[in-house]
């Protein structure tokens, strides 16, 4: 440890200031609060604060950036990471610390987000130990009020100096560079800053009534609870406060912003959160987390057991931001979990400690957020909403999915949107979208001609496995738009008929004018190699209609199948999981011969921006194929 | 061919045509984009032939109603501009008051001849197919209208409060600093400018589609606001939605 007097501090800060090549921010007073911003000079420091409106994530993670760029005559283009400057934040707390090193967990998992992780890893933590507390404040009781790591130096106010902890080599050679009359630190130092640290670790403004450690179980126990959490977001204003003010909270939104020209724009993202209101809507008009409380215990289940599940941390610093920004003053953490403990002691709810679970991060490619290039060489339209597109990337390279994955599909300057990949991957030059006009990309889309340029990402997400399907009898239920995705495993399977068992399609639309792929599929009762039923809900009168009228369940009862040999794959609108699983239960199908393919709303793709998730589980990443045995316990799957 | 665009007002105060002239640069851009055929803040002459119809003010007489049929049937698109225009704005403070009154403060003694009516938005009586919100409206939020319209895009106006922007702009919140916002029942998408300011939300732009108004005015008393000053809040800009309810 080091000591500096406050003077020679003022002079190391001064110096950084100088320096053109860093950008240097810190604490500073704003009206009667404090935040995070660029310093221009020592002066300006406030290390004496208790909490800044916004925490220092906003550095590494701004409100608003630039993702990509785009030029319609040559393509998007990844926003340039070279200039970013190395940030030196000074005054960081141990609670904020602590939050960033779970944002970056958050940013590496899986695959990289460039942009956070640039701007983290050539920045420089210059932290400060708590010398007033926020009225909020319950870091000590979260283990965050002090920290022995995470930063590259920690400072300690000791009246005329401050003692230096240096935590890193980047630490060190800052110190080194940039100031002057560095002392080491005596006996008595170590043992003041010693003591400082077990005080604020002693201090709580706030206290839970029982042990934080049984978070992630006690709020397993209260899932189901629903007049606990109506009550107590009863006056959620549906602001969103919590989440925007939260420093471990990283869902965003992507948006288009073209110039003025309409040929050049950007895409950029902002932050968004899980306590507004259409955050899990999609462009049918479903709203995955339709209420107020089921938001409201999304954002507490996510700090206090997905990311514990995942990670194995409550990814709650303490640093009570949330409860003092809300203005009814209901999303204080120590309050609710207070409640909670209460309610299960009436009720007589045991809970013991969660073991930590045994966490595999892997860690995978940087994300590139780009899409490529690729035109349009076919649009035949199907019916009057739905139209397919047949695309080839202009690199010449395959799209090389499995069946099931999804793609991101780009439109310059409306958007992006998720489409499963219709073709099967043994269709090798060119692959095939099927899009219905729903909102504002899919209507664009159909606005577009052969030889039109579109964006792609991906494939993504987990598809069908194709392998472990072999030998296997296969039961294909499709409602509506769910054939789209079904399809490309569909075709693959035909394309590697003896490879499969039995082959069965069960195919339903509302109507007749709504059938997809109609010559195709309808041919495929000349085959004897592939049992075929279909059904609309009901046939107009001016329509004709052959074959089955009734919903999709009405043809499970007209195939005959072994269930323990039959793999059922189901992919339809929301509402329709429900009953047909319940109708293959009924026919004694196994939970894991059952496979689903889901739908939320999405926006990254790769498992960052938090739309798609469906309780812990991400659909876009984890999904959007899953096998009914890992996702029948999870509610707000189906 | 150049999409044709026209303005229109009705009841307000012209303050957002003046926004659009006051575009200055940006205009010229966009006039590269578009035609304008009529424009009377601008321009003497006139036409009935245009695509994008821009309306100002909020219709606050039955033969009003006339002429807004008689737009929606020449444009195919039409964009109801300003508070006035989208939510009724100032104008449906008068909602409030008794009618005759209203008259007879405006009139004076010849109100009987005048006919005037609950103030009510545009969409309240033909179907509008794009909003810029606030008053007055900001230049950026109507070329983002505009651009998206241009693309054959629905303009994304944000359905969730003005306490999002607020949050990301940094903002110290106006009950910390002991006014009264009504920001959290107020839809986004004016960057929170009036809190930025260093004032407070007023609610220029109209409430989102699911508003927890009780909340609010719980918040408003918790803050020290008696409750007939909390419900007095809601009647600047939220009059029309307010009775809607
Ligand atoms: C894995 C997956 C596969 C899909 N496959 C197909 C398909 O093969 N064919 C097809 O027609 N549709 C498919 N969809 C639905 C399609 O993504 C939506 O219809 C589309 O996003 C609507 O976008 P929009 O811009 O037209 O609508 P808007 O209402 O303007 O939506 C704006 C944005 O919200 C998000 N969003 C809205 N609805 C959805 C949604 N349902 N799913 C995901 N994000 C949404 C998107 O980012 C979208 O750009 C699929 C969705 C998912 C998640
Ligand atoms: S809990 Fe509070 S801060 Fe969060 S959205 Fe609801 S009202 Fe806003
Ligand atoms: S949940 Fe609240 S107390 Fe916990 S880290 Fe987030 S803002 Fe801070
Ligand atoms: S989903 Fe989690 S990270 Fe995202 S806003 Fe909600 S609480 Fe925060
Ligand atoms: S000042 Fe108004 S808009 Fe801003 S956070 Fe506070 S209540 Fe919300
Ligand atoms: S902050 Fe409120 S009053 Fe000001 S422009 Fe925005 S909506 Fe209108
Ligand atoms: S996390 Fe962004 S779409 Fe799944």
């Amino acid at each position: 440890m080091h000591v500096l007097s406050k003077e020679d501090f003022s002079e190391f800060i001064n110096s950084l200031i100088a320096e053109t090549s860093l950008n240097v921010v810190g604490v500073k007073s704003k009206g009667e609060k404090f935040a995070f911003g660029p310093l221009e000079s020592a002066n300006q420091l406030r290390l004496d604060y208790d909490v800044t409106i916004l925490p220092p994530k906003k550095y590494f993670f701004p409100q608003r950036e630039t993702l990509v760029t785009y030029d319609v005559s040559s393509g998007y283009q990844s926003k340039s990471l070279a200039d970013v400057k190395p940030t030196i934040i000074v005054g960081a707390h141990p609670y904020d610390i602590m939050a960033m090193l779970h944002m970056d967990e958050i940013f590496r998992e899986t695959k990289s987000d460039p942009n956070y992780l640039t701007r983290r890893n050539s920045s420089v933590i210059i932290g400060v130990n708590i010398q007033n507390m926020s009225e909020s404040c319950f870091a000590s009781s979260m283990g965050c009020a002090t920290i022995d790591y995470g930063y590259d130096l920690m400072l300690t106010d000791l009246g005329d100096k401050y003692a230096i902890d240096v935590g890193s080599h980047k630490g060190a050679d800052l110190l080194n560079k940039y100031s002057k009359n560095v002392k080491k630190a005596l006996a008595r130092d170590i043992q003041s800053v010693g003591k400082k640290k077990q005080k604020i670790m002693n201090k709580t403004q706030q206290e839970f009534g029982f042990s934080s450690e049984l978070i992630p179980e006690m709020l397993g126990k209260f899932y189901e609870k629903t007049s606990f959490w109506e009550d107590h977001s009863e006056e959620c204003l549906s602001c969103g406060s919590c989440v925007l003010v939260c420093p471990t909270c990283y869902c965003f939104d992507v948006m288009d912003n073209p110039d003025l020209s309409l040929k050049t724009g950007e895409r950029g993202r902002t932050w968004d959160g899980c306590l507004l209101e259409d955050f899990a809507k999609i462009s049918s008009g479903e709203n995955f987390r339709n209420t107020k409380s089921a938001r409201y215990r999304h954002r507490y289940f996510k700090k206090g057991k997905y990311l514990f599940d995942r990670f194995g941390f409550v990814s709650c610093v303490g640093c009570g931001r949330c409860s003092s920004n809300c203005l009814p003053d209901i999303a204080n953490p120590v309050n609710l979990f207070n409640d909670m403990y209460d309610e299960s002691l009436k009720i007589g709810i045991q809970i013991d400690p969660a073991t930590i679970p045994d966490i595999k991060i892997k860690t995978g490619d940087t994300i590139d957020y780009a899409p490529k290039i690729a035109t349009i060489v076919k649009k035949v339209p199907m019916t009057a909403n739905e139209t397919m597109f047949e695309l080839k990337l202009d690199d010449g390279s395959e799209l090389g999915h499995q069946p099931g994955q999804f793609v991101q599909v780009s439109v310059f300057g409306v958007g992006e949107a998720p489409f499963g990949v219709s073709s099967s991957p043994t269709k090798k030059d060119t692959f095939e979208l099927c899009i219905r006009k729903l909102g504002n990309v899919t209507s664009k889309i159909h606005t577009l001609n052969e030889e039109d340029k579109v964006g792609i990402r991906g494939p993504f997400g987990n598809g069908f496995n194709a392998e472990l399907l072999k030998g296997k009898d296969l039961l294909f239920v499709a409602g509506g738009l769910g054939i789209v995705p079904l399809r490309s495993l569909f075709n693959y399977v035909l394309d590697n008929r003896n490879d499969y068992g039995r082959v069965i399609l069960l195919y339903g639309c509302k109507e007749p004018r709504e059938l997809l792929f109609g010559d195709e599929i309808l041919s495929l009762a000349d085959r004897d190699d592939v049992e075929f039923k279909s059904t609309v809900d009901r046939c107009p009168e001016n329509e004709v209609w052959n074959s089955n009228v009734g919903v999709i369940t009405t043809l499970i009862p007209q195939v005959d199948f072994d269930p323990q040999k039959t793999y059922a794959i189901v992919c339809g609108p929301p509402i329709m999981y429900k009953f047909v699983i319940r109708d293959l239960k009924s026919h004694n199908v196994p939970d894991d011969h059952i496979i689903v393919s889901l739908e939320r709303r999405m926006k990254c793709g790769v498992g960052k921006c938090g739309h798609c998730q469906i309780n812990q589980l991400y659909v876009c990443k984890d999904g959007p194929v899953f096998n009914y045995s890992k996702i029948k316990g999870i509610p707000e799957a189906l | 061919m150049k999409p044709k665009v026209a303005f229109f007002d009705f009841a307000g105060c012209e303050g957002d045509q003046l926004q659009i002239a006051n575009l200055e640069e940006e205009i010229l851009d966009l006039l590269g984009q578009v035609e304008v055929v009529s424009f009377r803040e601008v321009m003497k002459e006139h036409s009935d032939d245009y695509d994008i119809a821009f309306i100002e003010g909020s219709c606050t007489r039955l033969q009003d109603e006339e002429r807004l049929k008689e737009i929606r049937k020449n444009a195919s698109l039409v964009v109801a501009i300003g508070s006035c225009a989208t939510i009724g704005g100032i104008n449906s403070l008068k909602n409030y008051q008794n009618m005759d009154d209203v008259k007879k403060t405006v009139y004076g003694e010849k109100a009987s001849l005048f006919d005037t009516y609950p103030a009510r938005p545009i969409d309240a009586v033909i179907p509008v197919d794009a909003y810029v919100h606030g008053c007055p409206m900001t230049k950026d939020e109507f070329l983002h209208v505009v651009k998206s319209l241009l693309l054959g895009k629905k303009p994304e106006i944000p359905n969730y409060p003005v306490c999002v922007e607020c949050k990301k702009n940094e903002n110290v919140c106006a009950f910390e600093r002991g006014e009264f916002c009504v920001g959290p029942i107020t839809r986004a998408g004016c960057n929170s400018c009036c809190v930025n300011e260093g004032t407070k939300c007023w609610g220029c732009r109209g409430m989102v589609d699911n508003p927890n108004e009780n909340s609010q005015k719980e918040v408003l008393v918790k803050y020290g606001l008696s409750v007939d000053d909390a419900i007095g809040k809601f009647k600047l800009y939220f009059g029309w939605q307010g009775k809607k309810k």
